[in-house]
C-alpha cells in the first residue's frame, strides 16, 4: 500500500534530496501529487502511466496520492519520472518493497517505457549519501563522477522491474559513445604577429588579470581570446568537481570521463539576457554564463553592445566569485569565478591610426559610456589589439606555440602561490609593498604618470600587481627580480593605457 | 510697444524660423522694412509684391509660418540677442561685411559677437578635418600663430581638431606679439551656444579678441546641413584659404571648392601618402592648389610680409639621443606602435615601453589608442 522512494532534485548547481511517497487506497481512481510540484513535475503524471502500462505493467485503478518530501520546497523538473514510477509499482505490489532498499533513482521515463537522462545528475547523485543510484545510460559519466555508491545504468522500466523482481541481474550498459577526440585546443601558434596581444594573454594568464581587447573588427580578437583557456593550467580535483556540477545542473554536454577537467571557456552573445548571464530562471535557478566559466574564461565579444543592466550584474561576480541569485520563494549561491576577458572596437567607426576615425564627437562619448567606469576599471589589462601587418599575416613563421607559453605561466602562476598564496590579480593593497616593491626609477615613472592624471590611485594598485605579474614570467633561471624594475612598470602602464574612450570617460587608469 | 522694437528684432525673429533660408529672407527684405515683412509673413498685413509670390507659391510654407510667427516673437528674440551680446547686422549695416556684399550666395543678415571691423585686414581662412592627427593639429597651431603675427586676419570654423587648433595658435600670437592680428570665427550654429562645448573658452576667447560670425540666431541647433552652408560664408569671407588636413570627401573640400568658384588662392598643407587624414589635401594639390609648407608662403600671396612670423618657439626638451632619437623619427615618419617599436628596434616589449614612456614624459611623443605620435613645440596649442 505504501511505498518511499528517494531521489533529488537541483536547484542552482546544487542537489537536494527528495523522497517520493506512495500511498495506494481504495477511492475513486485517481492520481493526486503534492509537494510543491511545478508544471513539468506535475506533467509526470502522465509520462509515468502511459510508461507502466506500455511496458506491459498495471496501473492500480483506485487512488494513487504521491507526496514529494520535503514537501515545503518547490520541485522542478522531469529527473523525478522514474522514482515515481518505482513508487507506484512498489506500493501496488508489482515489485517486492524490499527490493527497493539501498536505491535510488533519477531519471525522466518516455510514453513507451524507456529511461532518458536529465540534467543536472552529478549535483544531485553527490547528495544521495552511500544510495546506489539508477540512471539512464546518457547519464553514466556524469553520475559516477559524483555518487558515492554504486552507478546502475537501466535503459527500461522493464528492464529495471525486472532486476527489482530478482528475475535478471544489472544489466551492463555502455554509456553512448561520445565523440571520441576531445575538440581541438585552438594553438597560439596560428596567432601572427601580435606580439602585444600575445604577452597580454601570457600576462593575463599567469596572473588571472582581467583583460579588455579594444581593436578595430578583423584584429583577431576573438581569435586571441579563444586560445587563453589552454594557457591556464588544469583544473584541481576540486575545482573540476565544482566545475561538474555547474556544467550537469546546466545540462551542459561533459566530456566523455564525465568530469570536466580543463578550464571552460564561454562566450555568450552579446544579446544574451541578463539571467542568462547570471543565473535563474524557473524555480530550478539554472546557472547562468558566469557560473559556466567558473575557473575558466568569460569571453564577452563586442562587450559595448551588452545592456548596462547585464554589464552591472556582472559586477557583483567579479567581485564576490559568487553568483546570488535570490527569488522570492527560492535562492542559490552558484560558483562564478571566472577570468573576464572582453573586446571591442575603439569606437563606432571601428577606428584605426589617427586620423581614420571618421566618429563624430556625440557618437563617442555615447561609445564610451556604454562601459561604466567602474567595470572598466576591474580590467587590469587594457590592450590595443592592431589590425596584423601584411608582411606578418603571409609569413609561414608559426608564432610561439601554447605549450611553450604554458610552461612559461604555470612557473609564474607556482612563484606566486609560493609567495603570498594567491595569483597576483588578488594580491592585498597592503601586501604590495612586501610582494611588489618598486626601485626608484619605477616608482618615478609612476609618480609622473599619477601627476599628469593618467593613472589613479586605485589604477595605482592594478599596475603594480600586472608589473608583478610581467616579472615573475620575465624571470631567468634564478628566479624573477624581487623589486620591481622600470622596464616592467613601462610594460604595466602601456597594457592598461586602453583607449580614447577611458580619458574621456574620465578613467585614467 | 512693437513701434519701439529696431528693425533687426524682426530680422532675428525671421530668419529663426523654420525652413527659412537666405535666398528666402533676401526675398523677404528686399523691397519691405523688416517689420512689415514680419507682418506679411505673420498674417497681420496682406501680403505684397514679392512677398505675396513667394507665399502664394506655396501655401503650405505660408501656414507654417504664420504658426513660426506665433512661436517667434521679436520681441523675445531681439531681448535673446541683447541678453548673450549678440548683434544683429542687415546688409544695409555699414558694420555688414564688404566681401559678403557682392558675394552671389550672400546670407541676408548676419548675427555676430564682437568687433566686425576686424575683417577690414588681410583674411586667412584656415580649416581642416575635426578628427585630425597630433600632426596635422600642430601644423594649424603653428599656421595660426604665424599667420597671426604677421598681420592676417586667420578666419576659421572653431570646430573640433584643426579649425580649434588654428585659433588657439592665433590666441597665442597675440599674447605674445602686439601686433599680431585677430581671430574670426564663423560658426554653423547660434552664438549662443559653443558648439562643441569643450570649445566655450574659445569661443569667447575669440569673440573678445575679434569676432564670432553666424547666419542663425540663438538658439540655433548645430545641425549637419548648417555646416556646408556655413563654409560658404567662411570661403567668402577670406582672400586665401589653406586648408590643414582633410580626408578624401571632407567637410573642408566643400570650403576649397566654394573658395575656389570665387577665385580665392587655395593652399593646401602637404601629408603622407600612408595618412588618410590628408587623402584630401594631397586630392587639391593635385587639383592645383598652392603647397603651403611655410607660412610665409602663405604671407606672400596676402601680399604681407613674412618675416615678422619666423620667430621659432624656445624648445625646452632634453634633446633624445641614440635609439631614442631614431623612435622619434620613425613616430614622424607616421604613428608607431609599441610593437612596431620593439620590432624595428629589435627590442624586448618592456624595453620598447620604457623607451617610448621616457619620450612621452620628455614632451617627444605623444600617444592616443596606442599609437605613438611625435610632437612638437605646438603641442600644447594642437
Amino acid at each position: 500500500m505504501f511505498a518511499s522512494v528517494p531521489s533529488a532534485v537541483v536547484h542552482g548547481a546544487e542537489g537536494h534530496p527528495v523522497t517520493v511517497e506512495v500511498v495506494i487506497t481504495d477511492g475513486l481512481p485517481g492520481f493526486h501529487l503534492s509537494g510543491r510540484p511545478d508544471e513539468s513535475v506535475r506533467e509526470s503524471r502522465d509520462r509515468v502511466r502511459a510508461a507502466v502500462v506500455t511496458s506491459g505493467l498495471r496501473w492500480p485503478s483506485t487512488r494513487i496520492t504521491v507526496s514529494l518530501a520535503p514537501s515545503q520546497d518547490r520541485k522542478t523538473g522531469s529527473g523525478l519520472d522514474l522514482a515515481i514510477a518505482v513508487g507506484v509499482l512498489a506500493a501496488s505490489e508489482q515489485v517486492p518493497r524490499s527490493s527497493l532498499d539501498g536505491l535510488a533513482f533519477i531519471g525522466e521515463l518516455g510514453l513507451d517505457g524507456s529511461l532518458r537522462p536529465v540534467a543536472g545528475v552529478a549535483p544531485m547523485a553527490g547528495v544521495l549519501d552511500d544510495l546506489d543510484v539508477v540512471v539512464a545510460p546518457g547519464n553514466a559519466a556524469e553520475a559516477r563522477v559524483a555518487a558515492a555508491g554504486a552507478v546502475r545504468l537501466v535503459d527500461h522500466l522493464r528492464e529495471l522491474t525486472g532486476v527489482l523482481r530478482s528475475e535478471a541481474p544489472w544489466p551492463l550498459h555502455e554509456p553512448p559513445a561520445v565523440s571520441e577526440e576531445p575538440p581541438r585546443q585552438p594553438d597560439l601558434a596560428e596567432v601572427r604577429g601580435q606580439p602585444l596581444a600575445r604577452q597580454a594573454l601570457e600576462i593575463a594568464a599567469a596572473g588571472a588579470h582581467h583583460t579588455l581587447l579594444v581593436g578595430p573588427p578583423g584584429s583577431g580578437k576573438t581569435m586571441l581570446a579563444s586560445r587563453l583557456p589552454a594557457l591556464l593550467p588544469p583544473l584541481r580535483r576540486e575545482q573540476a568537481l565544482e566545475v561538474t556540477m555547474v556544467h550537469s545542473a546546466a545540462g551542459v554536454p561533459l566530456p566523455t570521463g564525465g568530469l570536466v577537467t580543463r578550464p571552460p571557456f564561454r562566450s555568450p552573445h552579446h544579446t544574451c539576457s541578463n539571467v542568462a548571464l547570471v543565473g535563474g530562471g524557473s524555480h530550478a535557478l539554472r546557472p547562468g554564463e558566469v557560473s559556466l566559466a567558473h575557473c575558466g574564461v568569460l569571453f564577452l565579444d563586442e562587450i559595448a553592445e551588452f545592456t548596462p543592466s547585464a554589464l552591472d550584474s556582472l559586477r557583483q561576480s567579479l567581485e564576490s566569485g559568487r553568483s546570488h541569485v535570490r527569488r522570492v520563494e527560492v535562492s542559490a549561491d552558484l560558483p562564478a569565478r571566472f577570468l573576464l576577458v572582453a573586446a571591442m572596437n575603439p569606437c563606432p567607426c571601428g577606428g584605426g591610426p589617427p586620423g581614420t576615425c571618421e566618429c563624430g564627437e556625440a557618437q563617442l562619448n555615447r561609445y564610451a559610456r556604454r562601459l561604466s567606469g567602474p567595470l572598466l576599471d576591474r580590467f587590469d589589462l587594457r590592450v590595443t589589439v592592431q589590425r596584423p601587418a601584411v608582411d606578418d599575416l603571409l609569413s609561414s613563421a608559426d608564432g610561439e606555440p601554447t605549450a611553450l607559453v604554458a610552461e612559461r605561466v604555470h612557473r609564474a602562476r607556482q612563484l606566486a602561490e609560493e609567495r603570498q598564496g594567491v595569483l597576483n590579480s588578488a594580491l592585498a593593497p597592503h601586501l604590495l609593498d612586501e610582494m611588489a616593491p618598486l626601485d626608484a626609477p619605477a616608482m618615478a615613472l609612476l609618480r609622473h604618470e599619477m601627476e599628469h592624471q593618467r593613472l589613479t590611485g586605485r589604477g595605482y594598485h592594478r599596475v603594480r600587481r600586472v608589473a608583478r605579474t610581467i616579472a615573475d614570467l620575465s624571470g631567468g633561471p634564478d628566479g624573477p627580480p624581487a623589486v620591481l624594475g622600470e622596464a616592467d612598470v613601462a610594460l604595466a602602464l602601456r597594457l592598461r593605457s586602453g583607449f580614447a574612450g577611458v580619458r574621456r570617460a574620465g578613467w585614467a587608469a | 510697444m512693437t513701434a519701439t522694437l529696431p528693425a533687426e528684432a524682426y530680422v532675428a525673429a525671421l530668419a529663426g524660423f523654420e525652413r527659412m533660408t537666405s535666398r528666402r529672407l533676401h526675398v523677404l527684405l528686399a523691397h519691405h522694412d523688416p517689420a512689415e515683412a514680419f507682418a506679411m509673413v505673420a498674417g497681420v498685413a496682406p501680403p505684397v509684391g514679392l512677398v505675396a509670390a513667394l507665399l502664394r507659391s506655396d501655401p503650405d510654407l505660408a501656414r507654417h509660418w504664420r504658426s513660426e510667427a506665433q512661436r517667434r516673437q521679436p520681441a523675445g528674440c531681439w531681448s535673446e540677442c541683447r541678453q548673450h551680446g549678440i548683434d544683429v547686422v542687415l546688409r544695409s549695416d555699414r558694420r555688414f561685411p564688404s566681401p559678403l556684399l557682392d558675394d552671389p550666395a550672400a546670407p541676408a543678415a548676419l548675427f555676430a559677437r564682437g568687433d566686425l571691423d576686424v575683417l577690414d585686414a588681410r583674411r586667412v581662412g584656415i580649416v581642416g578635418t575635426r578628427n585630425a592627427t597630433q600632426r596635422g593639429r600642430q601644423t594649424a597651431a603653428r599656421l595660426g600663430y604665424e599667420l597671426a603675427a604677421g598681420g592676417a586676419v586667420v578666419v576659421s570654423g572653431l570646430a573640433r581638431g584643426i579649425d580649434g587648433a588654428a585659433h588657439r595658435g592665433v590666441l597665442a600670437a597675440r599674447a605674445d606679439t602686439p601686433g599680431a592680428a585677430p581671430p574670426v570665427g564663423v560658426v554653423g550654429n547660434g552664438l549662443d551656444q559653443p558648439y562643441p562645448r569643450r570649445h566655450a573658452q574659445l569661443w569667447d576667447d575669440v569673440a573678445r579678441h575679434g569676432a564670432l560670425i553666424s547666419e542663425w540666431p540663438p538658439g540655433t541647433q548645430p545641425d549637419a546641413y548648417r555646416f556646408p552652408l556655413r563654409n560658404r560664408i567662411l570661403a567668402a569671407l577670406v582672400e586665401v584659404l589653406v586648408v590643414v588636413e582633410s580626408r578624401e570627401r571632407g567637410g573642408s573640400l566643400i570650403t576649397a571648392r566654394a573658395a575656389a568658384e570665387r577665385g580665392i588662392p587655395v593652399f593646401a598643407v602637404p601629408g603622407s601618402l600612408d595618412s588618410p587624414a590628408s587623402a584630401g589635401t594631397n586630392l587639391l594639390l593635385v587639383d592645383g592648389a598652392a603647397p603651403a609648407v611655410e607660412s610665409a608662403d602663405v604671407l606672400m600671396a596676402l601680399g604681407l610680409d613674412g618675416r615678422r612670423a619666423g620667430r621659432a618657439r624656445f624648445d625646452p626638451r632634453p634633446l633624445p639621443r641614440g635609439r631614442d632619437a631614431e623612435v622619434v623619427a620613425w613616430c614622424r615618419e607616421r604613428p608607431q606602435r609599441l610593437d612596431e617599436v620593439a620590432g624595428r628596434g629589435a627590442m624586448s616589449l618592456s624595453d620598447a615601453a620604457l623607451v617610448l614612456a621616457r619620450l612621452e614624459r620628455d614632451g617627444w611623443l605623444r600617444e592616443a589608442g596606442g599609437w605613438f605620435e611625435a610632437i612638437d613645440t605646438w603641442a600644447d596649442l594642437a
